[in-house]
């Protein structure tokens, strides 16, 4: 394998399970956001653009969608001879075997790896936020100030703080202490979940805790404090501009509503630092005469014949005549048939909402469906492959999920079909 | 897909002038359907057919052609066997710099299909857009016996001239191949698509270079009717054709139509184009849009009628586009308002501008201007 002077590592094994149904089949970095990308595009798009070419992607949970989608790496230019794209499995070995038991793990299981790149730098970043970071900047800083760690940090609302990983430091951004979600913090830099090491520091940490039985093995609980512990340098590195943790239904929404009310912020028109996709081979959308369009963003192979009001559609949606689409996610292949109403749903590939259906926020009744702990805010999450009953009604907070027993009078759904 | 054939697509056409829109450009790699260039639809669907080695004959002009077809990763056509190869015109020390006058770009056409293996060839003009696949035409083509099969179909003298139509015997073959007639016994328009076996167009070639002929093309092949059997094989899909500027506007129009873009994008195999890595298109609070095609990247801050717009246009604030056809990264001031009109590549129109052409004769703006 090609020497490389950095590494990057993303973590992408997680279940995501705060993303409920949305995440059944799928690994959650595989999830798509904001109508033309998956979630990994962000962290692979900011390796490819500060110019990391090889990356290892970790993957564990649903493999399947998330493999086939990262590829050979050619959409973020990760085809390359000398390094590239590594989808890197957890695997078997002579004696035994183990899945990634926590994020330190996962890496100290491909050590083997990334001793072979020989880098000086290993960059870990999580498959799970939204936010376009120069990488090289980051790594400069860590050469001159000659850190063992860098930390990416963002300076949070103080009301926000207690819901992050925050770290405290000194005056010159050296970092002092680890605190995950303090009841009262002392700082409001949060831990963006990118950490940036010194190759020869990490490895040896790795090996040390995967020593200790009850470690967690988890970079933020375990690798952070034991460093800090062994008096090692860990710097901060100030981040300001657009960045979300997309780990649960409504920070989801939230975040494709950002693309349409603060469009500037995480700027997706910006051709200097794009963010690639895997594209689908579709042609460009069309809206019908009568169809009304706004606030909203569209990818290839719509069909609009409806309304849709500040809504994010993936490729090949099609909202059909008289159909209202308002504050909603609509994930790739999505039908909605005439007159169905759909009001802040987050909707799964190819599943088809039948005509007439009220479902969403504004949508009052009591359901089986009703999940208040994914689903927030109002928010309706819909299951893919499945085509909802004409005339259905799923008030606010309903996860619709195939697997749930509901009485056969109250069952929404007509049919599951299997999605490719 | 399997077949035993390569393919060869002649991106120039000299019969074939797009005025404004070919100046800069040779006829295939003009942009047509939102995200595509006219190239795309023959080679896609070639591909689809399973073609793995294409050639592509170029005369002049051939730069942007390059860009957009790079390595033919975007095809799957880069490959390290065969894959796709760009022939620019090949001009010999000998010729001193006067290709054209000899057959000399013949002889590096030559070397390409000789260096191929396949059993038969696929040449098609690039004036064609439809979307099919050519096993089925290849199998009747070797059934058949026929030296050489040429697709027609019934409607193509509605797109305007060039038309070159075939008269045919009771056996289905070629007898006589007339340019534009006045009055004509045959409503059997050439779609300007043959094949044959490699062996027999390497005779074919070969003899054109020593006899100093230098017009290599589709119809200069069919012509050979009399010495060779041409079989006339009928096309029943949906095929629109670029033929001139108003053949290229009407051509646009037609797709807003539904059961057309059906036809052309979603029954069949998938058209595929080179990936650009647009952001989604976004529709601000002061849209209007209806009966229009819009591709990434696009902003709409106005009304949009009856149009085709490519990747990353942008129509501002109070601005009225209809019956419009907008090439890729065409920003529009506010307060505009355009009929009927192209506009290529890159184009500025400054606030306040009004355009209007008629629909049978569109204003057409080059690419870059600043209007």
């Amino acid at each position: 394998m090609a020497k490389a002077d950095v590494v990057a590592m993303i973590l992408a094994g997680g279940q995501g399970a705060r993303l409920g149904v949305l995440t059944k089949y799928i690994a959650k970095p595989a999830v798509p956001f904001g109508s033309r990308y998956r979630i990994i595009d962000f962290p692979l798009s900011n390796c490819a653009n500060s110019g990391i070419e090889t990356v290892g992607v970790l993957s564990q949970y649903q493999p399947l969608a998330l493999n086939t989608y990262v590829g050979n790496g050619h959409p973020w230019d990760l085809d390359r001879n000398n390094g590239g794209a590594y989808i890197l499995p957890p695997y078997q070995r002579s004696g035994r075997s183990d899945w990634y038991k926590g994020t330190a793990n996962a890496i100290y299981q491909n050590k083997d790896f990334i001793d072979d790149c020989d880098p000086k730098y290993v960059l870990i970043l999580s498959g799970d936020h939204i936010y376009k970071m120069n990488y090289e900047r980051m790594l400069r800083d860590h050469i001159k100030t000659k850190a063992d760690a860098t930390l990416a940090v963002l300076e949070v609302p103080w009301e926000e703080a207690p819901r992050f990983g925050i770290l405290n430091t000194s005056d010159d951004d050296i970092i002092t202490e680890f605190v995950e979600k303090p009841k009262k913090p002392e700082s409001n830099l949060a831990s963006m979940g990118v950490y940036l090491f010194t190759w020869d520091v990490l490895r040896k940490a790795l090996i040390e805790d995967e020593e200790i039985p009850e470690s967690n093995n988890d970079f933020g609980s375990n690798i952070v404090p034991m460093l800090l512990k062994q008096g090692k340098k860990l710097c901060a590195y100030r981040f300001s501009g657009y960045w979300k943790d997309v780990g649960t239904i409504s920070s989801l929404w939230e975040a494709n509503m950002d693309i349409l009310d603060r469009p500037e912020e995480i700027n997706l028109m910006d051709r200097s630092w794009r963010v690639y996709s895997r594209n689908p081979v579709k042609p460009s959308h069309y809206i019908a005469d009568g169809a009304v369009i706004k606030n909203s963003a569209l990818t290839d192979g719509c069909r609009i014949y409806g309304t849709v009001e500040h809504s994010v559609l993936s490729n090949s949606v099609t909202v059909e005549k008289g159909a209202i689409v308002r504050d909603s996610v609509l994930l790739p292949g999505v039908t909605v048939r005439a007159g169905a109403y759909i009001d802040k749903c987050i909707i799964g590939f190819n599943t088809i909402i039948g005509e007439g259906v009220r479902a969403g926020a504004s949508v009052t009744g009591d359901s089986p469906y009703l999940n208040t702990r994914i689903c927030t805010d109002g928010i309706v999450v819909i299951e893919r492959g499945l085509k909802i009953k004409d005339h259905a009604v799923i008030p606010a907070n309903c996860q619709i999920d195939c697997d749930i027993a509901v009485d056969p009078a109250l069952n929404v759904i007509e049919e599951m079909f299997r999605v490719r | 897909m399997f077949i035993d054939a390569m393919g060869l697509i002649l991106a120039d056409n000299n019969k074939i002038s797009l005025g404004e829109l070919s100046k800069p450009r040779a006829l295939a790699a003009v942009p047509f359907g939102g995200r595509y260039r006219i190239i795309d639809y023959m080679l896609s669907d070639m591909v689809n057919s399973g073609i793995k080695s294409v050639g592509i004959l170029t005369l002049n002009k051939y730069k942007s052609l390059m860009d957009h077809l790079g390595t033919g990763a975007s095809w799957d056509l880069d490959r390290k066997n065969f894959g796709l190869h760009i022939l620019p015109p090949y001009v010999n020390s000998e010729s001193s710099g006067n290709g054209m006058e000899d057959a000399d770009e013949l002889v590096g056409l030559l070397d390409f299909i000789r260096s191929n293996r396949s059993m038969y060839a696929i040449i098609a003009n690039s004036n064609m857009i439809l979307n099919t696949t050519f096993n089925d035409f290849l199998e009747k083509h070797e059934q058949s016996g026929a030296d050489v099969s040429a697709m027609y179909n019934r409607d193509g003298t509605k797109y305007g001239v060039p038309n070159y139509i075939f008269d045919v015997d009771r056996k289905g073959y070629v007898k006589d191949m007339l340019l534009n007639p006045e009055k004509s016994s045959s409503n059997r328009c050439s779609l300007g698509i043959i094949v044959l076996k490699r062996e027999l167009l390497i005779d074919m070639i070969s003899d054109m270079i020593s006899r100093g002929e230098r017009n290599f093309g589709v119809h200069t092949l069919v012509k050979k009717h009399d010495t060779l059997r041409v079989r006339a094989h009928e096309y029943k899909g949906l095929v629109l054709r670029i033929n001139n500027i108003q053949g290229y506007f009407n051509s646009s129009m037609l797709l807003l139509d539904d059961q057309i873009r059906a036809d052309l994008f979603w029954n069949g195999m998938p058209i595929y184009t080179k990936v650009k890595d647009e952001a989604p298109a976004l529709y601000f609070e002061n849209s209007h849009v209806g009966n229009a095609m819009v591709s990434d990247g696009c902003r709409i801050m106005g009304t949009v009628q009856n149009s085709m717009l490519f990747r990353g246009v942008t129509v501002s604030r109070n601005s009225k586009i209809t019956n419009c056809v907008i090439m890729q990264d065409v920003h529009i001031s506010e307060n505009c308002e355009l009929e009927n009109v192209i506009i290529d590549k890159n184009a500025v129109i400054r606030p306040g501008i009004k355009l209007v052409g008629h629909k049978d004769y569109p204003v057409v703006i080059g690419k870059g201007a600043i209007v």
